[in-house]
């Protein structure tokens, strides 16, 4: 939304392609209309601060062609964007494709996070949020990152019981890491307001703890928790069991990058952003010229920066297209590199309050399920590699890790990890998951026109 | 560090790989190199094991000659498919294919990895108009006696392939060809050869022969040099860019093969299916492929919006319920073509110490154990079992030669280009 408010008010006619049914994004999601304005539903309150950019998003609406429940399947090199709206295909072609894609969540494999209950923060954010629905009765939000702290007190206010936050940094590191922060006063300030919130409501945040396991039969019924070291390895012996319904599970979030894979954009490993992000200029143009990413999308920084970063692009294009002079250009975005440098600090010390953590890899047991979409168990991938399927690709072909639906977003982060472990390579050695179109669920039909002039089928 | 082996085999494909099983299988000391790049045709074949089908031009041959029919209209009005391949050389791959039943016990026997090789109802050449009629009766009139190809009626197809669409005037079914994974044949091979005494070495890019005079003595890997007293070159589509290093001319260019593969299906086929606009393998997963372009596109491994939809099309006249199925993924192989459509195989005139394994085209997966077999006989000096002499790169230099031109030592790191 920012990226086409900056190129609308400098003159130009942006095409802002969703898959959702109204603009907003993951921070910004609205409900469907049919649920808006239902009051006897639960729901988080309104951040006013941040309906700011929904409004002015709004206000530029007639400047900005929309299409809504419309998704990216594939870019063909090299901006040759594929869209559907789930029952057609077309492809469109344009001078600048601006990428905003976002991130997802990471979750490394534990035992019992197949089990129903087990949700990340956002899929449980995305119930209380838009669809006005409580996934439980009682949860515990766990993982690492200040989202759990977000997610606890939606939950909260949504009306369900929240037995705590488990936090796997700990209260030391937590300390050291204050000044820091207080780079950034409002954010920090922000952060400290939930935490009131959630002790004046008697939810405790357990720092230095890791979540090791969901129990249940057939739902989950406990969630196991002990204290880590810095590392994140667990001491079992003092594990202790939550009674929840409902257990919240994510690590940080890893960038998506699957449109700017496709249409070849260079990628490099940054473990502060979440992993393999696209190679950008300054602008934050990739390595494909027209080919731009702002947002989590390129490196996961949160909301504040992805609205700047869509700013800065927006300009960039308007410049690059002649809309805005060098002059014009330059002292617009002065101001806004300006507020995402001092943002770099910030976000340096809080990403390394909330680094992933080798333990992790060793949470899952040897019958947990390591990739879901085609229920590859910890133990083959562990007798995959010790047969010498050191590599992506020999390990899918042994294994079908990565072979389902989701091409290994889901796995990969955590199994690359894992294999990193095993071999002692850096996990950048190991690589990123190949991708390849389509990068959503696309049916045939979708591809084979009806009507006039084509070849006539049967009725299935 | 060992000895410097016997024989190098460079490229992890299916044909290496089942070339280096052969070769240790014989107590050779033999090293396999292998950097897997984007394109590798073992990671995009369908796994089809159509000799005949192949042979006679169904599966991609009849889809390569309509996609050239609408360039030349003239050419329409005879034939729907292309002439068959020679008979050496169907009778090559009928030999190979009546390995597999045996190798597919013995690989799992000796690495545990089941090849997936899966007897169905055969190959179907589905016919939906009258030329197609005409030219699928034209191949069953030239099969010679023994090879079977069964004309069924529209009613007799549905029998065998319920899910098929009712606007077919008929099908031809071959009978006996099936379809196994090869990616997982490859790795069988390869760990088979491992376990018999086979050094492999993963992510490892030959970049040059070297040549001392007429003798191949080794092969580099960027700074490295690896000596040995044979190579073998199966590398793919990028053999012929291998063979130039040491100023042989070997004509193989990539062939761009764009596939569909659905998620995964409980079983809607029985038998593999093909026709003029392409072919359809469900695999032993449930996923249904549907391949595939012939596109000389170098190395370009992209996937095109527009052949994507021509097999998806293609797919769903076929079998109409597919419509309604989600495409799981696309991506492109590049198969190694030559001009003649046979592989190239075996000793070059005027050098020694090298040996093709290479051409594999559109039948490298079936070809494979019958390819691993007589090269490894003739690196080793036997008699190799059925005769490779059509196959011989100097097929292509008699007109003009040797194949190999007299100054042509390679300069040192003079590399084969990245595609």
């Amino acid at each position: 939304m920012a990226a086409a408010i900056a190129a609308t008010e400098a003159g130009l006619k942006p095409l802002v392609i969703d898959e959702n049914a109204a603009a907003g994004g993951q921070i910004y999601r609205r409900s469907p209309p049919a649920l808006r304005g239902d009051r006897r539903s639960p729901r988080s309150s309104p951040n006013g601060a941040k309906a700011a950019l929904l409004q002015r998003f709004d206000s530029h609406r007639d400047r900005v062609e929309l299409l809504t429940g419309t998704t990216a399947w594939a870019v063909f090199p090299p901006r040759r964007l594929a869209v559907t709206d789930g029952t057609s295909s077309k492809t469109i072609e344009p001078e600048h494709l601006v990428l905003a894609t976002g991130a997802y969540e990471y979750l490394p494999p534990f035992p019992g996070w197949t089990l129903p209950g087990v949700m990340t923060p956002g899929g449980a954010q995305a119930m209380v949020k838009t669809m006005h629905v409580r996934p439980g009765r009682r949860a515990v939000v766990a993982g690492t990152g200040p989202f759990l702290l977000v997610v606890a007190e939606q939950l909260r206010r949504a009306g369900m019981e929240v037995a705590g936050v488990v936090e796997l940094a700990g209260t030391h590191e937590a300390i050291v890491a204050l000044p820091g922060l207080l780079q950034h006063p409002t954010l920090l300030w922000e952060g400290m307001r939930l935490l009131y919130r959630l002790r004046r409501a008697g939810i405790p945040v357990h720092r230095g703890q890791v979540l090791i396991e969901a129990r249940g039969n057939g739902e989950v019924q406990e969630a196991v928790v002990a204290p880590c070291d810095n590392a994140g390895q667990p001491d079992r012996s003092r594990a202790r069991t939550l009674a929840v319904d409902t257990i919240c599970a994510g690590y940080g979030f890893v960038p998506r990058t699957a449109l700017a894979q496709l249409a070849g954009c260079k990628l490099r490993f940054e473990e502060a952003l979440g992993g393999w992000v696209p190679e950008v200029n300054s602008d934050l143009q990739t390595s494909v010229p027209g080919v731009w990413v702002a947002g989590d999308g390129g490196g996961v920084a949160g909301a504040v920066v992805a609205e700047l970063q869509g700013t800065l692009v927006g300009l960039a294009v308007a410049h690059d297209q002649g809309a805005l002079t060098q002059a014009a250009f330059r002292s617009r975005r002065e101001p806004i590199v300006r507020r995402l440098r001092r943002m770099e600090h910030f976000r340096d010390v809080l990403d390394r309050l909330h680094r992933i953590r080798p333990g992790l890899v060793d949470l899952a047991s040897a019958e947990t399920v390591a990739c879901r979409c085609e229920e590859v168990t910890r133990s083959e991938i562990e007798i995959g590699i010790a047969a010498g399927a050191t590599d992506l690709r020999t390990l899918k072909v042994m294994t079908r890790l990565g072979m389902g639906p989701c091409q290994g977003n889901m796995c990969w982060p955590a199994t690359s990890r894992l294999l990193a472990a095993r071999t002692g390579k850096p996990v950048e050695a190991v690589g990123p998951s190949g991708v390849r179109p389509p990068i959503v669920p696309l049916c045939l039909g979708a591809l084979c026109p009806t009507g006039p002039g084509q070849p006539e089928e049967d009725s299935p | 560090v060992s000895a410097s082996p016997d024989v190098i085999v460079v490229g992890g494909g299916v044909i290496g790989c089942a070339v280096a099983f052969e070769l240790a299988r014989r107590s050779v000391r033999v090293m396999l190199l292998d950097k897997s790049l984007p394109g590798r045709a073992t990671s995009a074949s369908a796994g089809g094991l159509w000799p005949v089908g192949e042979a006679v031009g169904l599966g991609c041959g009849v889809i390569y000659h309509a996609s050239r029919k609408e360039v030349d209209p003239s050419d329409a009005a005879n034939a729907v498919g292309p002439t068959p391949l020679p008979d050496v050389f169907r009778d090559f791959l009928i030999a190979s294919n009546a390995l597999f039943a045996p190798l597919a016990g013995e690989l799992k026997e000796q690495t545990g990895i089941d090849i997936e090789f899966a007897p169905g109802a055969g190959l179907l050449f589905l016919v939906f108009d009258e030329r197609e009629r005409c030219f699928a009766e034209s191949v069953c009139r030239s099969l010679p006696p023994g090879l079977r190809l069964d004309y069924l009626s529209p009613h007799e197809v549905r029998q065998v392939e319920p899910r098929l669409t009712g606007k077919l005037l008929g099908a031809a079914l071959l009978t006996g060809e099936h379809q196994v994974n090869p990616m997982l044949l490859a790795e069988a091979f390869k760990r088979a050869a491992v376990k018999h005494g086979c050094v492999f070495r993963p992510d490892t890019r030959t970049t040059a022969l070297r040549r001392s005079g007429d003798r191949v003595v080794g092969v580099e890997v960027g700074q490295q040099f690896y000596s040995c007293g044979t190579v073998v070159n199966a590398a793919g589509s990028w053999a012929g860019r291998l063979a130039a290093t040491i100023g042989l001319e070997l004509p193989v260019e990539p062939v761009r093969g764009q596939i569909v593969l659905t998620e995964t299906l409980p079983k809607i086929l029985n038998a593999c299916l093909s026709s003029a606009s392409c072919y359809l393998a469900q695999k032993a997963h449930g996923e249904v492929l549907i391949g595939s372009t012939t596109e000389h596109a170098g190395f370009d491994v992209s996937v095109t919006p527009e052949a994507i939809g021509a097999l998806c099309r293609g797919a769903v006249q076929a079998v109409p319920m597919l419509r309604h199925v989600r495409i799981k993924r696309t991506w492109a192989g590049l198969r190694p073509g030559t001009p003649d459509e046979l592989p190239i195989l075996g000793a070059v005139k005027g050098v020694s110490g090298y040996f093709n394994a290479a051409g594999g085209f559109r039948t490298g997966v079936v070809a494979s154990p019958l390819t691993g077999r007589v090269v490894a006989q003739v690196v080793c000096g036997e008699q190799p079992c059925v005769n490779v002499v059509p196959f011989s790169q100097d097929r292509f230099a008699a007109s003009n030669g040797s194949a190999i031109t007299p100054h042509s030592s390679t300069p040192a790191g003079a590399a084969v280009s990245e595609p």
